[in-house]
């Protein structure tokens, strides 16, 4: 690739992602420095801004520096690389050292509109994110903000709204899937005021940050949905949820508000309209069942997050017993889109079933963790491999659990599986909030379902019977399987439990919680039998039905599961075959994974 | 409207449940955590029954789905019978010292292995003393944490300036699993020890002087001023309305 040279612009503005990833990894001394290096000063030779972001999504390469209109990309930055990127300003020769490097092919990528992990993405919901500062709502205005929320307010009737967000195909994007455009118009049918609108942001699903990213990274999209929202059901307060881990959202959400305020967008008489609104934040009190509406509307009102029987929807009778609408994060980002550009143009991406993108975090065994933004019905293998960049370190896939706690888990002859929520269903997962966690060959499909199991036992509110004790016994039946101590009944009492509590859970948590049970039943059937019949783990993850070897005709003897183990249990010369003393080995499965020849193995 | 409850029309009002229009017809749906006096709280899901409406069938409680159409409701199928079991199964295990659950469990027919989780536990956490406690406007205790955590108790399982003593909480478990330790003059309840008033009849000790405030207050003049144990008014008012009957036979 030849190195070409850095534009020079009359200005520049150089982006540093401070999303939640990369200012875990020092972005925001990044900044600081990059901040007081340039500006005020023309060091460069032309005037320089500095910005902070949300998050860009590459997490993995992270902290993220963005130079325009150079269209550089740096990947990894450390304050220390700041003087080298000043100086790279000066001589106009981009630092290559910094660029992004493809996982598969090691080519290297001066932009990252040009890697594979964005070129396949299709941002709607995130679209600002990562362009814009968060903090400024002028940098919301320069990329059309509010424009939809007057389109709305001038041009349009409340009924024409929600025909707009029926007419889009819009599903909720919180699990449910749920049409957001039917939702608003038997919520407006109701005839009781005042009226609701609330935000879902009590994400809570382990490995998930789509809606973190959202109400981070743009909180003002947020915004202007539930305005939106809010004219076309004709509510007078809304609500967000945030959920208490998530301090920054609440931070920058709260920002958000006041600076709606000073321009006319909340408050009485928004922008000249009869539209009457204000926001307020509550946040969460650290309950994963909260995100179930019912629960969530119960912890408004101050009562305990428990849910209720859906039999009369929130739209009917929701906060304090009046009609709301609650939709979740990321579906209030795609309604600005929906009035702005229309449904039909909406409309255009997606699936017969399912229409926009989704977001996805895609986590686990995959080179490039992060958040991405697909149409919908991309299939799993174009996310996972080519956005995802596969699985690392030379293992072989073995599964994908999409959906989050009370998702399923997706085999790899499922793979080319075009994503949207009815096509998760039928393959025994769900959509859920969009959780991707992507498992290798050193997973054991009954410990990822006991896993599940443990998090939503813990998690359950404990109401309803099913929910609660059910999944005490489930989780107690795979212990013991991976104990070695299961029988072949097992698996049936596991199903027969399974169906009672999709159909007599109270609510969705309880009713989807087997997922991870009957899916890994489904397709790794063969794994369960073998912890049953043959006491054999075959990922060598289950302790007591484990034990490792070392194939001498693979061992290339070059020691470095010797040197690592940590109760010296490998034996053996240098460049002669190792091997494992089983009566020392504690299974951490330590020389197994850094094995770089795959001689370790399971017996 | 009507609606038809295993094949049977039954008249039924917008917004009664399930259960109810089934029990004022006399059928029999399986319940643990409900009572008349409380309404459906959706916590057992023993009362599972199947609802058809128009083309669409489903599973629903019956103690909180709200009649709103003419549906068609089915109390026993094999899937609701197999949904009890469990759920009988799954209290058993909770709370295989409850003599109660000891008798479903052998009345569903369960599977003989199942290993309890707590062989002293008697409580099915079915809340109907928390609904008696609200009803007597005590609020004392309630449940305290989630999931598997989940228990009944009174905040920081202290003794509650709330608690009146009045056992209400005990003499709605089904299961008998609050524990009232109660001898000739005082009362031990969720850690806090009542006094005991005395009846004038018969010398009993039956309540605490709380409760009997608490009465006097919500009643007024209603309240009759004597102290007298509910076997003795009983037996009281019995008395008097035989003679009541007897003098309106005599002034005939």
């Amino acid at each position: 690739m030849s190195q070409q040279p850095v534009i020079n612009p009359d200005s520049r503005m150089i982006m540093v992602c401070c999303g939640t990833g990369c200012q875990a990894n020092g972005s925001m001394a990044v900044f600081q420095a990059l901040r007081q290096a340039l500006e005020n000063s023309n060091e460069t030779g032309v005037q320089t801004f500095t910005k902070s972001t949300g998050c860009n999504g590459l997490c993995e390469k992270g902290p993220l520096v963005k130079i325009l209109p150079d269209d550089i990309t740096y990947c990894q930055v450390q304050a220390v690389d700041v003087p080298e990127i000043v100086d790279s300003l000066k001589t106009g020769l981009p630092l290559e050292r910094l660029f992004y490097r493809d996982p598969v092919t090691r080519e290297k990528y001066r932009s990252h509109h040009q890697t594979n992990f964005y070129k396949k993405q299709k941002k709607i919901a995130l679209r600002n994110i990562g362009e814009i500062d968060p903090g400024s709502i002028q940098d919301y205005l320069d990329r059309s903000g509010y424009y939809a929320l007057r389109l709305a307010l001038q041009r349009m009737t409340p009924e024409q709204v929600c025909e707009e967000v029926l007419q889009s195909g819009l599903r909720g994007r919180g699990g449910g899937g749920f049409p957001t455009g039917l939702k608003w118009k038997s919520c407006a049918a109701v005839d009781s005021i005042p009226r609701y609108v609330i935000c879902n942001g009590d994400e809570g699903d382990p490995g998930a940050f789509m809606d973190r990213s959202v109400m981070e990274g743009d909180p003002h999209t947020v915004l202007e949905g539930m305005i939106i929202c809010a004219y076309a059901i004709g509510a007078s307060a809304g609500y967000i949820y945030v959920r208490d881990e998530y301090d920054l959202a609440g931070t920058n959400l709260t920002a958000a508000i006041e600076d709606a305020h000073k321009h006319g967008f909340l408050g009485e008489k928004i922008l000249g309209s009869d539209l009457s609104f204000d926001i307020r934040i509550v946040r969460g009190g650290g309950a994963f069942v909260c995100g179930e509406e019912t629960a969530l509307i119960a912890s408004i009102e101050g009562n305990v997050g428990e849910p209720r029987d859906k039999y009369i929807f929130p739209t009917e009778k929701g906060l304090w017993g009046q009609p709301t609408v609650i939709n979740n994060v990321e579906t209030w980002a795609n309604i600005p889109v929906i009035i702005g550009y229309g449904a039909e143009a909406f409309a255009s991406v997606g699936t017969k079933g399912s229409k926009g993108t989704k977001v996805f975090s895609l986590v686990g065994k995959v080179v490039n963790t992060g958040l991405v933004e697909v149409p919908m019905g991309t299939t799993l293998r174009e996310i996972i491999f080519d956005i995802g960049g596969g699985v690392p370190k030379g293992r072989s896939f073995k599964a994908v659990q999409t959906g989050g706690p009370s998702g399923g888990c997706i085999p790899e002859n499922l793979l080319d599986l075009e994503v949207d929520f009815d096509s998760l269903t039928a393959a025994g997962s769900m959509m859920g909030s969009g959780g991707l966690i992507v498992m290798d060959d050193r997973t054991c499909m009954v410990e990822v379902a006991s896993y599940y199991l443990n998090f939503l036992a813990g998690e359950s509110c404990g109401k309803c019977v099913p929910c609660r004790e059910g999944i005490s016994l489930m989780l107690a039946t795979l212990k013991r399987i991976c104990e070695g101590d299961g029988q072949e009944s097992d698996l049936v009492l596991l199903e027969s439990l399974s169906k009672t509590l999709q159909q007599a859970s109270l609510c969705a948590l309880g009713r989807t919680a087997s997922n991870p049970v009957l899916s890994t039943i489904k397709y790794f059937r063969e794994e369960y039998l073998e912890h049953i019949n043959k006491h054999r783990c075959p990922a060598g993850v289950c302790k007591d039905l484990t034990e490792f070897y070392i194939d001498a005709e693979v061992c290339t003897g070059c020691g470095l599961c010797r040197k690592n183990c940590p109760v010296e249990a490998v034996s053996g010369e240098k460049k002669q075959p190792h091997m494992i003393d089983a009566v020392k080995c504690i299974k951490c499965g330590d020389c197994i994974n850094r094995c770089r020849f795959q001689a370790v193995k399971v017996r | 409207m009507k609606i038809i409850i295993n094949g049977t029309e039954i008249e039924a009002a917008s917004g009664e449940t399930i259960l109810e229009v089934a029990r004022r017809a006399g059928i029999k749906i399986p319940t643990l955590c409900y009572s008349e006096a409380f309404g459906g709280q959706g916590v057992c899901r023993l009362c599972m029954v199947e609802v058809k409406e128009g083309n669409r069938k489903r599973l629903v409680a019956s103690c909180t789905y709200p009649v709103s159409s003419e549906v068609e409701v089915t109390t026993e199928t094999p899937a609701i019978q197999e949904i009890r079991r469990n759920i009988v199964m799954l209290l058993y295990r909770r709370a295989p010292n409850s003599a109660y659950m000891q008798q479903l469990y052998l009345e569903y027919g369960c599977p003989g292995d199942v290993l309890p989780v707590d062989s002293e536990e008697r409580c099915i956490l079915c809340r109907l003393c928390v609904r008696a406690c609200e009803k007597v406007e005590a609020c004392a205790i309630s449940t305290v944490s989630r999931g598997t955590d989940k228990h009944l108790g009174t905040p920081y399982d202290e003794a509650s300036p709330d608690c009146i003593g009045c056992a209400a909480c005990a003499e709605i478990c089904p299961t008998k699993a609050i524990d009232v330790q109660q001898t000739a003059d005082k009362r031990v309840i969720w850690h806090k020890e009542f006094d005991l008033v005395t009846c004038t009849v018969c010398g009993k000790r039956f309540s605490t002087p709380i409760f009997i405030e608490r009465v006097q207050s919500k009643l007024g003049q209603l309240y009759d001023q004597e102290l007298i144990c509910p076997e003795c008014k009983r037996k009281r008012t019995r008395k008097n309305m035989i003679a009541q009957q007897l003098g309106q036979v005599e002034g005939e």
